[in-house]
C-alpha cells in the first residue's frame, strides 16, 4: 500500500481535469457527423493517430506481460513483445489497401471486398465479433486497472475497474474519436516520460549499467521450479545438473530435501526467500555444487521456488533434473537451461532448435506470424483499433506512417521497459512466482521514485489506461452503429441520430465491460493468451488469404471462423484433456491450427462459386490489393477502368 | 535506369513493384534493430549503440526509398476518393435506392 502526499494528489487531479476537458473541448466537433464521432472526419495528419497507436497498445496490462517474460527469458522476452510488429508490413501493404477501400471498421470491408448473402453474414459476424471483443479487452484492461488499486491502495478489485474506466468513458460520450485521438496525443506524451523517468530510476537503483552488467557475470545459475501437486507427503528428493548431449550428470544434490504437501506459511516462504537471494548473489563457493534445495530444506507442492547452483562450471546449456527415488529415475524440470546469468542481456540467447525455453523453432514461428500477418488484414487482434486510425489519416501517405511510427513507438517502449527490468532482476534475482515479478515494473516505480513523483507515476499509469479504454470504447461503439444499427436497422437514420446511437453504444459497452472485468477476475494472463493466440491461429491464413488471393470467397472465409472457434477448444484443451493428443507448446498448437483449419475452409472454398467478376473489378480498381488478382485484374484493363 | 525510382507517374505508382518490396524488407530490419538497439543502448551497451545507428540509417532509407512513391499514390486517390465515399455511403444506405 502507497500514501499520496499533496504534490501526488495535485498530479492526479490536474490530469484528470485535462482528460475530462479534452471530451468537453471537442464537443461540438464529435457531434457533427457519424465520420466525425468515429474518425476525426478523416482529416488527421499521421502523427496524432501515431501518438494513439502508441498510447492505445500501452496499457495497465502492458508493462506486467512485458515484466513476465523479461524477468524471466531475459531480453529474448522481448520477441514475446515483437507481435506488435506486424506493422513493419502492414505500414506498406495492409493500411495501404484498407485505407483505400475507406471502409469505416473492418465489418465493413468484408461487404467491399465479398459481396452478396455472404458478405452481409460476414459483415455482421465480424461486428458482433468486435462489439463482444471489445467488452472483454475493456473487461481485462479494467481488471488490471483494479488489481493495481487493490496493490497500491488495498481497494476492491471492482473499485479500480469503474472508477477509472468511467473516466474515459466521459470524454468518449462528448466527443466521441476526436476526443480519443486528442487525449491520446497528451497520454502517449506523459506515459512515455513516465515510463522512461521509472526506467531510468530503476536501472540506477540496480547501481547503473555497469554494475547491472557485472552483477549478472557474478549471479549463481537459476531456474524457476513449481513443485508438482502429485507427490506424497515427507518425500525426500535430490536435484541433478546434467549435460543435455550426453545425459552425465555435472552434479547430484549431496542430500536430499524435504517435499510436504499443504501449503507454506509467510514466514517461512520469506525465509526460503532470503536464503535464495543471498546464494544467486553469493559467487563464493568455486567447485560446483547445488546450492538450493539442499539438506534439511522443506519444500511444498504447488508452490514456486528457485533452484540455485554454482554458475560457470557446466557448459552453455544444462539440463535440471529431480528425482524422488533417490536418484533411481529423474524428471526433468527443464531442458537446455543456459547456465549463469549473462544470457538475459542477450537477445539471441537460443536454447536449441526445439528445446528449451527459447527454441529457434518459436522464434522463427513467431517472426512469421507477426511479420508474414502484415500482409493481411485482422492477423493481429489489434488490427481492428490501428484499422480507425488508418482511416482518420488525412491520405494514404498519412495513414502508413501512422501505422509505422506508432508501432516502432511501442516496440522501442517494449526495449526501455526491458532494460528496467533487467536491473530489477540484479535487485531481486530469487523470484520464483511470476506473480511477484510480473509487478516488476510498478514495484521499481512505487518503491523507488521520491515522494511526489508517484503522484506523477499514477497519472501516467491512469494515461495509459484511459488511452486503451476510451480507443476501445469508440471501436465497439462504431461496430455497433455503423454496422448493425445504420447497415441493418435504421439506413435512412440522420447524422444526429447516429451520434446519439454512438454515444447510448457506448455507455452499453461500458456496462458490458464491467460485467466481463469481473467474470475474468485474476485469471488476466489465461484468458489473454487464449484469446490473442489460440482464438486468432485458425484464422491467420485466411485474414492474408483475403487481402491477396481474388479466388477466396466469403464462404471460404466464413467457414474458417467457425471453423477456428470449434478447433481451437479441441487442439488447446478438450483433445489433451482426454489424452487424444499430447498437450503441444503454444507455438505447435499454432501450426496444428493452421493445417486443420485448411482442411476445412480450402474445400469450401473450390466447391462454391468465385465472388462476383463486377464486384471484384470495382473493388479492385478502388484498392488496388496485392498478390494473386491476375484474372480481376485483366478484366478490370478490359474494360479500361485501369 | 537507378536501382531506386525517385520520379512515379500515377499509374506507375499504383502498382506493386520492386520499391515497395525493398521499403518492406528495410522495414522489418528496422523495427529488429531498433528494438535490440534501443534495450542494449539502455544499459549503454556499446554494441546497443551501434544497433540502434543501424535502426536509424535503415529507417531513413526506407522513407527515401517508399515516400515518393506513396506521396504520388496519395495525390492521385485523393481526386477520386469524393466519388469513393459516396459509392461507400450508396451501399450503407442500401434502403434509399429500393
Amino acid at each position: 500500500m502507497i500514501t499520496f502526499a499533496f504534490l501526488d494528489w495535485l498530479w492526479l487531479i490536474l490530469f484528470v481535469a485535462l482528460m475530462v476537458a479534452c471530451g468537453a473541448i471537442f464537443y461540438r466537433l464529435g457531434k457533427r457527423s457519424q465520420s466525425d464521432f468515429f474518425l476525426a472526419g478523416r482529416g488527421l495528419p499521421w502523427w496524432l493517430p501515431a501518438s494513439s497507436v502508441y498510447a492505445t497498445h500501452t496499457a495497465t496490462d502492458t508493462p506486467i506481460w512485458v515484466a513476465g517474460v523479461v524477468y524471466k527469458y531475459g531480453f529474448a522476452g522481448l520477441w514475446y513483445a515483437f507481435f506488435a510488429a506486424w506493422c513493419a508490413i502492414s505500414a506498406f501493404v495492409s493500411t495501404r489497401i484498407f485505407r483505400r477501400s475507406l471502409a469505416y471498421s473492418q465489418a465493413e470491408w468484408q461487404s467491399l471486398r465479398f459481396g452478396g448473402l455472404g458478405a452481409e453474414m460476414l459483415r455482421g459476424w465480424v461486428a458482433g465479433w468486435q462489439v463482444f471483443m471489445n467488452m472483454f479487452i475493456l473487461g481485462w484492461v479494467g481488471i488490471a486497472m483494479g488489481k493495481l488499486c487493490s496493490y497500491l491502495f488495498g481497494w476492491d478489485l471492482w473499485m479500480g475497474l469503474v472508477i477509472f474506466t468511467s473516466i474515459g468513458a466521459v470524454y468518449v460520450l462528448m466527443s466521441g474519436y476526436w476526443g480519443v485521438v486528442m487525449a491520446d496525443f497528451q497520454q502517449g506524451v506523459i506515459a512515455l516520460l513516465v515510463i522512461f523517468i521509472v526506467s531510468i530510476w530503476g536501472v540506477l537503483a540496480a547501481g547503473g549499467p555497469d554494475e547491472i552488467i557485472s552483477k549478472l557475470k557474478s549471479y549463481n545459475s537459476t531456474c524457476e521450479w513449481t513443485v508438482p501437486t502429485t507427490i506424497a507427503d515427507s518425500t525426500q528428493a535430490k536435484i541433478r545438473i546434467s549435460d543435455p548431449e550426453s545425459d552425465k550428470a555435472y552434479v547430484v544434490s549431496t542430500a536430499p530435501f524435504i517435499i510436504r504437501t499443504g501449503k507454506s506459511d509467510d514466514t517461512a516462504y520469506r525465509a526460503v526467500e532470503i536464503k535464495t537471494e543471498s546464494q544467486v548473489k553469493n559467487s563464493a563457493p568455486t567447485t560446483l555444487a547445488i546450492l538450493f534445495p539442499g539438506d534439511g530444506d522443506v519444500l511444498y507442492t504447488d508452490t514456486d521456488y528457485t533452484i540455485v547452483w554454482t554458475a560457470g562450471k557446466t557448459k552453455k546449456l544444462v539440463n535440471i533434473d529431480v528425482s524422488y527415488d533417490n536418484g533411481m529415475t529423474w524428471n526433468a524440470i527443464d531442458e537446455n537451461h543456459p547456465d549463469g546469468q549473462s544470457w538475459r542481456i542477450n537477445p539471441f540467447s537460443f536454447t536449441g532448435a526445439f528445446k528449451g525455453q527459447f527454441p529457434v523453432a518459436w522464434f522463427v514461428t513467431m517472426l512469421i506470424i507477426a511479420l508474414i500477418g502484415g500482409f493481411g488484414m485482422g492477423t493481429n487482434i489489434d488490427w481492428y483499433s490501428e484499422a480507425q486510425r488508418i482511416q482518420s489519416a488525412k491520405t494514404v501517405r498519412d495513414a502508413s506512417y501512422s501505422i509505422w511510427a506508432g508501432t516502432a513507438l511501442v516496440l522501442i517502449r517494449n526495449s526501455i521497459w526491458a532494460a528496467a527490468i533487467i536491473g530489477f532482476f540484479v535487485l531481486y534475482p530469487h523470484l520464483a512466482s511470476s506473480g511477484e515479478y510480473e509487478m516488476a515494473w510498478y514495484r521499481v516505480g512505487f518503491e523507488y521514485l521520491p515522494i511526489g513523483m508517484v503522484g506523477f507515476l499514477f497519472a501516467g499509469i491512469l494515461a495509459i489506461h484511459l488511452s486503451t479504454v476510451s480507443t476501445q470504447l469508440n471501436l465497439g461503439a462504431m461496430y455497433a452503429t455503423r454496422d448493425f444499427y445504420h447497415h441493418y436497422v435504421n439506413p435512412r437514420a440522420s447524422e444526429s441520430r447516429l451520434v446519439n446511437v454512438g454515444r447510448i453504444s457506448t455507455f452499453i459497452i461500458l456496462i458490458g465491460s464491467f460485467i466481463f472485468g469481473t467474470i475474468i477476475g485474476e485469471e488476466i494472463t489465461a484468458w489473454l493468451i487464449f484469446a490473442l493466440w489460440i482464438m486468432a491461429a485458425g484464422v491467420w491464413l485466411p485474414n492474408i488469404l483475403q487481402v491477396i488471393w481474388w479466388r477466396f470467397n466469403c464462404w471460404g472465409y466464413l467457414s474458417s471462423w467457425i471453423a477456428n472457434l470449434g478447433l481451437s477448444w479441441l487442439v488447446v484443451w478438450i483433445l489433451p484433456q482426454f489424452g487424444v493428443i499430447p498437450e503441444l507448446p503454444d507455438y505447435m498448437q499454432f501450426w496444428l491450427l493452421i493445417v486443420l483449419n485448411a482442411l476445412i475452409y480450402l474445400p469450401i472454398t473450390f466447391a462454391t462459386k468465385p465472388e462476383n467478376m463486377d464486384h471484384l473489378v470495382k473493388y479492385y480498381v478502388m484498392s488496388r490489393p496485392i498478390g494473386f488478382w491476375g484474372p480481376v485484374r485483366k478484366e478490370a484493363v478490359k474494360r479500361g477502368l485501369i | 535506369m537507378s536501382l531506386i525510382r525517385r520520379q512515379w507517374t500515377a499509374k506507375d505508382a499504383d502498382e506493386w513493384c520492386r520499391e515497395d518490396w525493398i521499403a518492406i524488407v528495410l522495414s522489418v530490419l528496422a523495427y529488429i534493430t531498433l528494438t535490440v538497439g534501443s534495450a542494449l543502448s539502455f544499459l549503454l551497451l556499446p554494441t546497443g549503440f551501434v544497433i540502434l545507428g543501424v535502426g536509424i540509417l535503415v529507417t531513413m532509407l526506407m522513407y527515401w526509398v517508399i515516400d515518393p512513391k506513396l506521396r504520388m499514390i496519395s495525390t492521385e486517390y485523393e481526386k477520386k476518393q469524393k466519388d469513393y465515399l459516396q459509392q461507400l455511403e450508396d451501399i450503407q444506405k442500401w434502403e434509399e435506392k429500393q
